[in-house]
């Protein structure tokens, strides 16, 4: 492991060399918030930004994206045939995502590269893309990552991890892919991995006391899918809920799509679109037939897939990291942590029929 | 405990008791800093956790459309006017509702206070006309009536319209000398500046809708964004298919909008949505003379006509 | 010729406009080839939705026309439009496109001298104009 040292005041200069290689993402102040987005030759990434509004999600998986492209043109060598549109993958490097962010594309990975499918899209996004994280010196009060399989400098999903420390960064080096961006921007002051280590581990466990927001998640694997699934507390929970999506367009492991043909003229484009299982017509089939036609339905399947289906499928803990972002966000305050701990919590009043099914559905 | 949180409490747990509705839709208190959530009470141990303060921003008339049972509601003068609405557009009947009026003073605004802070806020304190913000390092003290949103500081009609209790005294009806101020701005823009005033403010927009879901008038069984045959709307981040779907949005609205600022509110990228409507406002108010949901008698203005009204425009 | 054709989107009422249209087209009035009409019950048919759709698919000027008010086939139909089509033009120039891009009339069916007077007065406004970029979805 390598620890390397940045100053502050070479790090403007290093992030223009790195420009020759890499597109850059980072974080941005726009109006009142913080957004990541591709940054041009005289933008920096705000390094003070406490969380984006949205995550970084979108720098793999944008919110609209042309997957297949069209002609009617009849001259055309194309007429008819749906080609994917030239795609862009070239090195990219996300500057200071947050920990709990990068975990969260690990989750994504999940869904996007399997062994029976790899998304073309996505995969090749994620192989050109370099995270380089900045970890959570004061966490916000929202934050719950340490209780949700994360933490403020959580490395998962990281090719390096940059400790703020004042005039200087530390950066370590978690994979090659991080020691080539640190080399392309030149950054190669090396400190004592001991020492630097140890600076960084002190700053790790005054930054996880400070956090002051936590879940219980300890028994929900246990929990059988039809009890919590007949729970009392789901009508509760979605008296409140307006179905708009924005928990999970927020959300940095929520990763549903929608697939929407446009044509103009002679051209047909395929895209694909951030969807979200809040609105009704997510789940309306072309019969008319909807089986999550209740808001309840929908809302109990949000909570249930990230806290429950999510677990019992890929045995990697919550659909969850802990930003904290849908707490803060949702128009109607629905509390991820408030469900999570009831849900943890819940013992069905008396034995029934369907606590025999063991967690099988999916 | 503020006094008009004790009396909704105890008037909602009277009408729960008595059986005189089945439920009490209120507000309880959120888990952050500046939030409430919309609550159902069906219980009177439920009922006493109904709260009343500055940050019941949205709309409760929303959560009315289509419910079958008797329903105790809780109304600032702007929710009263939406279920005047409903009530015009059969969405809800009068016998349905028992509604407790609250007179209000106006809901500030949390992104405007959060803006005052370069820290995140831990804590929010109110008093009768103040409030407390706490954030890691300071802690400080402000005026309800320098933060009212932007809404509530040229709302003429705080009084619930239509009511069966208050939960407090009637307050003094402002009289505001321009209410289109922020309106009467952009008409004074060239016609390239207002194109560009409406293209920043949609920059952010995600299409998440909740701009329209936490609207009380939005209520159609298949909006026309989710109409695929014609399609209205592209379902990307289009400038143009994001614009369109402000545009019809606001128009749908027009002459039922109440301003009652729940659009702002639910925004998740605080986009001033209300920029649509407010002209729509301003509009039926000037020619018609209309301002939606102040009785349950008169039709809104595009469901009736005057073989009078202005047609300078046609040829 | 490189310069686009301007395109104009007339919605007319089969009941009146319509008829005059057809009026003036058999007494051999001229008027602008700029106008593409689509026939449509009623004036008050016409919505926001279909005036925003021209514009997106790339219209440069929309005009609507119905039956002169008192004359409605349907009675009130146009009395309604007359209120939705000034909010709708208002709404639309607030938000920065030029209101003279969308036009209302009254013609009747026997008015096609009235027809070809403001079809021509409608082409002569939108075609100096030249083309409509705005509430144009982009190229996908």
């Amino acid at each position: 492991m390598e620890i390397i040292k940045i100053k502050k005041s070479d790090w403007a200069g290093g992030i223009d060399k790195s420009r020759k290689t890499y597109h850059l993402f980072g974080p941005v102040k726009h109006k009142n918030h913080h957004i990541f987005r591709q940054l041009e030759n005289n933008i920096y990434p705000d390094m003070e930004y406490m969380s984006s509004v949205l995550s970084p999600k979108s720098v793999l998986f944008p919110q609209s994206q042309k997957i297949l492209v069209t002609s009617a043109d009849a001259s055309g060598k194309a007429c008819h045939i749906f080609t994917p549109p030239e795609q862009d993958h070239t090195p990219r490097a996300v500057i200071g995502i947050r920990p709990c962010d990068a975990k969260a594309v690990q989750l994504v990975k999940l869904n996007f590269d399997t062994k029976e499918y790899q998304d073309p899209y996505w995969c090749s996004a994620f192989e050109a893309t370099t995270f380089v994280g900045l970890a959570v010196n004061t966490p916000s009060v929202l934050d719950f990552s340490t209780s949700a399989g994360s933490g403020p400098f959580a490395q998962e999903g990281l090719d390096v991890l940059l400790v703020d420390c004042k005039d200087h960064y530390l950066a370590k080096i978690l994979s090659q892919k991080g020691k080539e961006f640190l080399n392309t921007a030149g950054f190669n002051e090396k400190e004592d991995p001991k020492a630097a280590d140890q600076v960084i581990q002190q700053m790790k466990i005054s930054a996880e006391k400070a956090i002051c927001s936590v879940i219980q998640t300890q028994h929900l694997k246990k929990k059988t899918v039809l009890e919590l699934y007949e729970a009392p507390f789901w009508e509760d929970i979605a008296f409140s809920c307006i179905s708009c999506g924005t928990c999970a367009y927020v959300c940095p492991t929520c990763w549903c799509f929608d697939i929407q043909d446009e044509t103009q003229g002679k051209t047909a484009v395929r895209f694909r679109n951030w969807d979200t299982c809040m609105p009704a017509l997510f789940t309306r089939h072309s019969s008319g037939h909807n089986p999550r036609g209740e808001k309840i339905q929908r809302v109990r399947q949000r909570f249930m897939h990230k806290l429950k289906y999510f677990d019992d499928k890929y045995d990697q803990g919550i659909m969850c990291i802990g930003c904290g972002r849908c707490v803060e966000k949702c128009p109607v305050n629905i509390d991820i942590r408030d469900i999570c701990n009831l849900m943890n919590a819940y013992k069905p009043e008396k034995e029934s029929d369907a606590g025999e099914i063991k967690g099988e559905i999916k | 405990m503020n006094t008009i949180t004790k009396n909704i409490q105890e008037l909602a747990v009277s009408l729960l008791r008595d059986k005189t509705v089945d439920i009490v839709i209120g507000f309880k208190s959120g888990t952050v800093p500046m939030s409430s959530v919309p609550f159902v009470a069906k219980t009177t141990e439920q009922a006493r956790t109904f709260i009343w303060d500055t940050h019941c921003r949205l709309n409760l008339a929303n959560y009315l459309t289509g419910r079958k049972e008797k329903i105790g509601i809780i109304a600032k003068g702007c929710d009263s006017r939406n279920i005047a609405n409903h009530i015009i557009e059969n969405k809800i009947s009068r016998e349905q509702l028992h509604i407790i009026g609250v007179p209000c003073s106006g809901m500030v605004d949390k992104v405007k206070i959060a803006s005052e802070f370069t820290e995140e806020i831990i804590e929010y304190t109110e008093q009768p006309d103040s409030f407390v913000v706490k954030t890691a390092s300071q802690t400080k003290t402000l005026l309800k009536k320098d933060y009212l949103r932007a809404n509530c500081s040229t709302c003429m009609h705080p009084n619930p319209v239509i009511y069966d209790q208050l939960a407090a005294d009637r307050v003094t009806e402002p009289l505001i000398e321009n209410q289109f101020a922020d309106v009467n701005r952009i008409e004074a823009l060239s016609r390239d500046e207002k194109w560009q005033h409406f293209d920043d403010l949609l920059q952010d927009c995600i299409r998440c809708y909740a701009c329209r879901n936490a609207c009380p008038l939005c209520y159609c069984p298949t909006c026309f964004v989710d109409e695929s045959d014609p399609q209205w709307v592209g379902k990307g981040t289009d400038t143009t298919d994001i614009r369109t779907f402000h545009f019809l949005r606001a128009y749908h609205c027009a002459g039922r909008c109440t301003d009652c600022g729940a659009c702002v509110e639910a925004c998740p990228m605080d986009i001033n949505v209300r920029d649509f409507t407010r002209k729509l406002n301003k509009d039926v108010f000037d020619m018609y003379g209309w301002e939606a949901g102040l009785d349950i008698k008169n039709r809104p203005p595009l469901d009736t006509f005057n073989p009078d009204d202005p047609d300078e425009f046609i040829k | 010729m490189t310069e686009k054709q301007i395109k104009i989107v007339a919605f007319l009422c089969n009941w009146c406009s319509y008829g005059a249209a057809d009026l003036a087209g058999v007494s051999r009035m001229q008027y602008s080839t700029d106008i593409r009409v689509i026939r449509v019950p009623c004036s008050g048919r016409i919505d926001a939705k279909l005036i925003l759709a021209a514009f997106r698919e790339g219209a440069d000027g929309v005009w609507v026309s119905g039956c002169h008010p008192g004359e409605c086939h349907y009675l009130e139909g146009n009395y309604y439009a007359r209120r939705k089509f000034i909010l709708m033009g208002n709404l639309m120039e607030h938000m920065g496109i030029d209101k003279n891009r969308v036009h209302f009339s009254w013609i009747s069916s026997a008015e096609a001298t009235k027809f070809a007077k403001v079809a021509r007065e409608v082409a002569d406004t939108i075609v100096p104009m030249g083309p409509n970029d705005r509430f144009v979805k982009k190229a996908v």
